[in-house]
């Protein structure tokens, strides 16, 4: 029978990470949907020498990567879409830091799911003949290199094209935006390869920015992407994503992405940004003060939020949430 | 000199730029945009002369147009706020791109060479050489353009004109144009045809049928022939029947101004 996996965010890491996990972020695209929120909590608990699997990078990534976190790293796109260049991971890919090993968009969402169908490799009919094929970041003297997109024959056409490995994250953090207690999600917005990543990841962590009851999921389980079967623990923290956008529940905070970039452009910013917005907070309450309650107020009266009206009913309180979350701890 | 020619203009070389590419576009046509300027050019497009194109975003994202300005990205309120469907990345950009679906990709390029082969990963002095050395300035890699590339019918490359983005060859190719030219892409048997336009902020830019590469078509009522060749890193060869692009209509730049309601394409 299915049981409650409410659990604390610092617990979540302390349990289900460790120096070196090779950890996959699951988000929308780097302004959307992500739980920057346990890249915090990751930092704050010094975990390093990640290897990170972001389809996209974020502020996660860049948050990470600018804090000496990462080893390496695999993503499409490694930008902030308008926002500019990911300053952070710019400079850690630039010193040598972090290892980033580049494809495209389809292919990283291509080779979640050759993990999640346990495929040993995913045809490839992007990425060949350009440099993402030749290239590669992990193994630099390997060129033309042959053990990233490596040329295979179609068995059926006799055509050459490549092989994509499968990505199997030993962690997901996924950020949804609505949770039960037991796991059942709800995305708003695009998936992105979340609905992939979900079924390729060895341990699933949802990070959701609200906890409905399971009744919600009952009247709307088309909708429920992630069952509770293939999820380890559910954690609440509301603004997840902050500084970038949930739709329904958040925009986007136009003024700390271009603050968050810029201060990680240096060591010093990236460790006085560590001070103030990462370890800067105790709980919830703390982190709530620190956006300031009047931007999250502003930020929250989205033209989006219509999106959310028809899951407000089965909405949990606080303190609904934090009574289930003691019993599970308990 | 240049940087003062559009100046008594009553637009910008951004929004002739964007306005080029948008006329590119035909109503009715499956289309991707990338974010950023494409996706302006684009829904300019749906905006003036194509109502009925088909327009989505690489996040799957259906239906929408964009609200309050130029989105941030492609899950911004800005375009998640009227959407008809939200899917995924599998299903943009491989069941209706990769599949060959896709009539038509917008997308941008830091460098861009005579091939119409796009850098967007990163600069370096030089050849990059055998050993993979770091990049002097890393960029955003290729995200959905090398997918947009290789399988979209045909793709628009939107750049502003310096000589520095315009390469004999760029150092890295993020996302294949027609690579070494001629009948390259057949090796690798993409189901997309190819750049058929580089659209700058100077002139545009398209193919020969047979090299494939590109030579200048045409320039803008702002520009010339030997202005675009001074800001081009190769030898540009010039099309006998160069020609002016017409200029944008009051009606043209009255529906962009609409999709570009923060006026991202007047900052200069």
């Amino acid at each position: 029978m299915s049981q409650h996996k409410l659990l604390s965010l610092a617990e979540a890491v302390r349990r289900y990470t460790h120096d070196g996990i090779q950890y996959a972020s699951g988000a929308a695209l780097p302004v959307g949907s992500d739980a920057i929120v346990f890249g915090r909590e990751l930092l704050r608990q010094g975990r390093k020498n990640l290897h990170a699997i972001f389809h996209c990078n974020t502020q996660q990534l860049n948050l990470l990567a600018g804090a000496a976190a990462v080893d390496k790293a695999e993503c499409g796109f490694s930008g902030l879409e308008v926002f500019g260049f990911a300053n952070g991971l710019r400079r850690a890919v630039e010193s040598g830091q972090t290892a980033l090993e580049d494809y495209s968009n389809l292919a990283m969402a291509a080779r979640l799911l050759g993990g999640a169908m346990n495929w040993p490799f995913v045809p490839a009919t992007v990425n060949i003949g350009s440099d993402i094929q030749e290239r590669s970041a992990f193994a630099p003297d390997d060129y033309p290199a042959t053990r990233k997109i490596p040329s295979v024959t179609d068995p059926f056409s006799g055509r050459q094209i490549g092989a994509f490995s499968p990505l199997k994250p030993d962690v997901a953090a996924i950020h949804v935006s609505l949770a039960d207690p037991l796991g059942n999600a709800i995305m708003l917005g695009t998936e992105w390869s979340r609905f992939e990543l979900s079924r390729a990841a060895r341990k699933v962590i949802l990070v959701a920015d609200a906890i409905v009851d399971t009744a919600c999921m009952r009247q709307y389980p088309n909708l429920v992407r992630i069952p509770d079967i293939i999820v380890e623990a559910v954690v609440y923290w509301p603004f997840a994503a902050w500084p970038q956008s949930s739709p329904g529940l958040y925009d986007v905070d136009e003024e700390h992405m271009k603050f968050m970039n810029k201060a990680l452009a240096t060591e010093q910013g990236t460790a006085d940004y560590i001070r103030d917005y990462v370890t800067g907070y105790d709980d919830i309450d703390g982190y709530l003060d620190l956006i300031g309650r009047d931007k999250a107020e502003r930020l929250s009266n989205s033209v989006t939020s219509f999106l959310l009206d028809p899951f407000r009913q089965w909405i949990k309180t606080p303190e609904e949430i934090a009574a289930l979350t003691s019993e599970v701890a308990a | 000199m240049s940087a003062n020619s559009t100046q008594n203009l009553p637009y910008t070389r951004q929004e002739m730029m964007a306005i080029a590419t948008g006329r590119e576009l035909r109503d009715g046509e499956l289309a991707i945009f990338g974010v950023g300027l494409s996706m302006l050019a684009g829904y300019f497009a749906q905006a003036h002369h194509a109502p009925n194109i088909r327009a989505m975003t690489e996040g799957g994202v259906y239906g929408a147009t964009p609200v309050g300005g130029l989105p941030w990205g492609i899950e911004c309120n800005r375009i998640s706020a009227n959407a008809t469907s939200f899917t995924n990345a599998i299903d943009a950009l491989g069941f209706l791109v990769a599949s060959g679906r896709c009539d038509v990709g917008i997308i941008g390029a830091a460098q861009v060479d005579k091939f119409g082969n796009v850098n967007t990963t990163g600069i370096w002095d030089g050849e990059i050489g055998d050993s993979y050395r770091l990049p002097k300035t890393r960029l955003t890699g290729a995200g959905g353009a090398n997918d947009i590339a290789c399988g979209a019918g045909r793709v628009v490359i939107m750049v502003t004109h310096e000589p520095k983005r315009f390469a004999d060859k760029v150092s890295y190719i993020s996302s294949p144009g027609y690579l070494d030219g001629g009948n390259a892409r057949e090796h690798y048997g993409f189901v997309g045809k190819g750049p058929s336009a580089i659209i700058t902020t100077l002139g545009i830019l398209r193919p020969d049928p047979l090299s494939k590469e590109f030579f200048l078509d045409a320039y803008y009522a702002f520009s010339s022939v030997e202005e675009i060749l001074a800001h081009t890193g190769w030898d540009l060869k010039v099309s006998p029947n160069v020609r002016v692009v017409p200029e944008p209509t009051p009606e043209e730049l009255a529906a962009l101004r609409r999709v570009d309601e923060t006026g991202a394409l007047r900052k200069q």
